[in-house]
């Protein structure tokens, strides 16, 4: 069974598709959530949906019960209204409750679900076979679908993305600075309102294969994934929209590979497809946070690191530049670093040509007493600037110029120069070295 | 024969005291078991649900009761054996799930820079996703990841009552002997730092305890339904109630009140309509009931007090 299969095996294709569109509907949610920071919110309404699909289903079984193929648009309706009375309820205790949105979301939560709990347990004694289906909703099964699901859960998914391709520019305005978007015209209360309606529409198309219990799941990984790859409302939906594909993709792969590997002869085993494709969803969020570009913990780290070593260097240079030329113990002893990041250090500043070493001492080049020259007169500037114009202490200005020296940039320079009216001296009496002259 | 056998609703309540009158429990009924275990766990809840609720902490109980998976398939694979009542695997398995959970939420907030809500639902999603595939590969049974979320309170023996008792002791061991750091510790954490508190142990107290209470919920009435327990009766206490003590010993009793009027309600429907129905959801529905209830003479109280007051002005 190779990958082109799972797109176009009349059994395999439709769990394959449907999944691949339910994840879209729902991440492409999940980052409008993500930016609003409200994502349990989705937690709470995707446990809502619970009673309402069970009522839904037995009043479907009681009136028409020859129909069972059909059965899922009683699940669509029942969930839709239950998660739409839940949100209501959540609003209302929050607003004249006053209940903190943590507790009006968990309250809410376990209510609709416990009354979700005893519909469903009415249902297992009067409506035995309905209740399995049921019961598959809790945790997922993608396998069971068919081409009719694909249709429909595509549709709405394309829905989904329609009004949100053809909404993004007041939804941008709404999302990043409200007040400006009602002043421009943007009807921002009918627009939230018809956010929320998307965002249960797509939690009760994600339950078919994701499950109730873990749709939310597919809210916010590919949200919080997806964020960390761009800084842009658009690339990121974007971005949402593709990992909550490959996650949806290759947790059913996974789901499907797995229950063919874990049945035996005689027993077989289901592998649910909702933690599966949530699973592989944390996945791809973890790498994310980890790796990506700028936003990742690794480049991250890496910056930090490199800032430190050029802070190092420049304390090197000054230091140096203070003592006149020190031998390699010499500066371990005034720096008191490790004898392996000063190497490295000492090694790229011969590098730069900033440094020679002549036997065992290092001394400046011309260049590197410049430089060194003019860490100097940042630092006493700074300095002088927190004496005379903050009126700091003197004896407290030197640990912040210590840091200042290696964050200035030479605008700063120029405008400090000018402001101190050129000075010459610090306010320890230091005097400032004069800006370098180009060669 | 279980001796409720046919009763409705308040020839239960007749049997259960006479039966106590009596003191006959020589065989413990399923209905008292329930009662008993459902109570307990209200009990162990009301101590720890308000401090929950006042740090903000709600849905980070929704995500330790989901770990909890985590942490009971964690501690059957350390300690071996597949029998979740004993009190070590409970606590085994607490320690693992409150340490996972807190590690990685605050590692997702701290090392990461990702916001709270979105660490919260990530670590717990993830977990849970993970503990369910764990626990149905190990046991190849694919009901019990089912019947985590939705708890079973029918299938409860006496062992779950002692269990239930026992973690009740504990939390309530714990919430008398640090009344105060827990009450400081919620209401003003500068003060409470400024006064040398442990802030850190407490909040990691409260959450070994809370996930302790939700493992010893999970056979009863499930990952889900405990946040009922958790929340509700604070909720429903703080609508007529505002000074601390007595809120936990309000949301106590309300808890307790819900379980007995769920059973007797579960076994009403049963004796009378024939319709047998999740005890552990009647009970979870008789928590939102009782909020309403509180909420109608709360309405209904400061209508009247508006009106005198009028009548008062008026003349």
């Amino acid at each position: 069974m190779n990958l082109f299969d799972f797109f176009t095996d009349p059994v395999l294709r439709a769990p394959t598709w449907g999944t691949l569109l339910m994840c879209i509907a729902s991440s492409l949610m999940g980052v409008l959530l993500f930016l609003k920071k409200r994502t349990l919110l989705a937690e709470s309404l995707s446990h809502a949906t619970y009673p309402g699909v069970v009522i839904g289903v037995s009043l479907f079984a009681l009136l028409f019960p020859h129909h069972e193929e059909k059965s899922f648009i009683a699940v669509l309706l029942g969930a839709f209204l239950s998660s739409l009375a839940a949100l209501k309820a959540i609003e209302w205790l929050q607003s004249k409750g006053k209940v903190s949105s943590d507790a009006a979301l968990c309250f809410i939560l376990s209510l609709f679900f416990g009354a979700g709990i005893v519909a469903s347990s009415a249902m297992q004694s009067s409506l035995p076979t309905w209740h399995k289906q049921i019961q598959m909703l809790l945790f997922g099964q993608a396998a069971t679908m068919t081409d009719l699901h694909i249709a429909l859960y595509g549709s709405l998914a394309f829905a989904i993305s329609l009004f949100l391709a053809l909404l993004f520019r007041p939804l941008q305005g709404a999302l990043f600075d409200r007040d400006y978007a009602a002043s421009t015209g943007i009807r921002v209360a009918l627009l939230e309102r018809i956010v929320f309606w998307l965002l249960l529409l797509s939690i009760i198309v994600g339950i078919r294969s994701v499950g109730v219990v873990l749709i939310s799941g597919m809210v916010i990984a590919p949200a919080v994934a997806a964020r960390q790859w761009t800084d842009q409302l658009k690339p990121m939906f974007f971005f949402a929209a593709f990992f909550g594909c490959l996650s949806g993709l290759v947790g059913n792969i996974l789901s499907v590979q797995g229950s063919i590997f874990l049945s035996t002869e005689t027993e077989k085993m289901i592998l649910p497809t909702g933690p599966m494709i949530v699973l592989v969803g944390a996945a791809i969020a973890l790498l994310s946070l980890l790796f990506a570009p700028k936003r990742g913990l690794l480049f991250r780290l890496f910056r930090i690191g490199a800032f430190h070593l050029r802070c190092l260097e420049e304390n090197l240079l000054k230091g140096i530049w203070k003592k006149g030329p020190l031998t390699f113990e010499n500066l371990r002893q005034t720096f008191r670093i490790p004898p392996f990041p000063l190497y490295f250090a000492l090694q790229r500043l011969l590098r730069e040509g900033w440094l020679m070493r002549d036997q065992k001492t290092y001394s400046l080049t011309l260049d590197g007493s410049q430089k060194a020259s003019s860490i100097v007169r940042l630092h006493r500037l700074w300095e002088l600037y927190l004496a005379e114009t903050l009126k700091l202490q003197v004896e407290k200005v030197h640990k912040t110029a210590e840091e200042m020296e290696h964050i200035l940039t030479p605008d700063i320079e120029e405008r400090l120069t000018r402001l101190l009216s050129n000075p010459k001296q610090d306010p320890h009496q230091q005097p400032i070295p004069q800006r370098p002259q180009p060669l | 024969m279980s001796p409720y056998w046919g009763a409705n609703f308040f020839e239960f309540f007749y049997i259960l005291i006479v039966r106590i009158a009596h003191w006959n429990f020589s065989t413990l009924a399923t209905d008292e078991v329930q009662i008993g275990v459902l109570g307990a766990v209200a009990v162990s809840c009301a101590l720890l649900g308000p401090f929950l609720v006042l740090k903000r902490m709600a849905m980070f109980a929704n995500s330790l009761s989901h770990t909890i998976l985590l942490g009971i398939a964690g501690a059957v694979l350390l300690l071996g054996g597949t029998a979740m009542f004993d009190l070590s695997h409970l606590l085994l398995g607490a320690l693992i799930a409150a340490i996972a959970t807190a590690f990685f939420t605050e590692g997702l907030i701290k090392v990461f820079r990702l916001q709270e809500d979105a660490s919260i639902g990530l670590v717990f999603t993830s977990l849970f996703a993970l503990g369910i595939v764990l626990v149905t590969l190990y046991t190849r049974d694919l009901h019990l990841g089912i019947e985590s979320v939705m708890g079973n309170a029918d299938a409860l023996m006496p062992s779950d009552l002692r269990l239930a008792a026992t973690l009740m002791l504990i939390n309530g061991c714990a919430i008398f002997l640090f009344f105060r750091h827990f009450q400081l510790a919620s209401f003003d954490k500068s003060l409470a730092q400024t006064l040398g508190l442990r802030g850190g142990l407490f909040h990691f107290l409260l959450l070994f305890l809370a996930a302790a209470t939700c493992i010893g919920a999970f056979r009863a009435v499930g990952v889900l339904l405990v946040l009922a327990f958790l929340v509700g009766p604070y909720l429903t206490a703080r609508l007529f109630c505002h000074r601390l003590k007595y809120l936990l010993l309000w949301s106590a009793l309300l808890g307790i009140g819900a379980s007995l009027f769920g059973v007797a309600l579960a076994r009403h429907l049963l004796s009378v309509y024939d319709l047998p129905l999740s005890t552990g959801g009647i009970v979870a529905c008789s928590i939102g009931l009782f909020y309403l209830i509180a909420l109608a003479i709360r309405k209904i109280y400061l209508f009247t007090l508006a009106r005198r007051c009028a009548i008062v002005n008026g003349a």
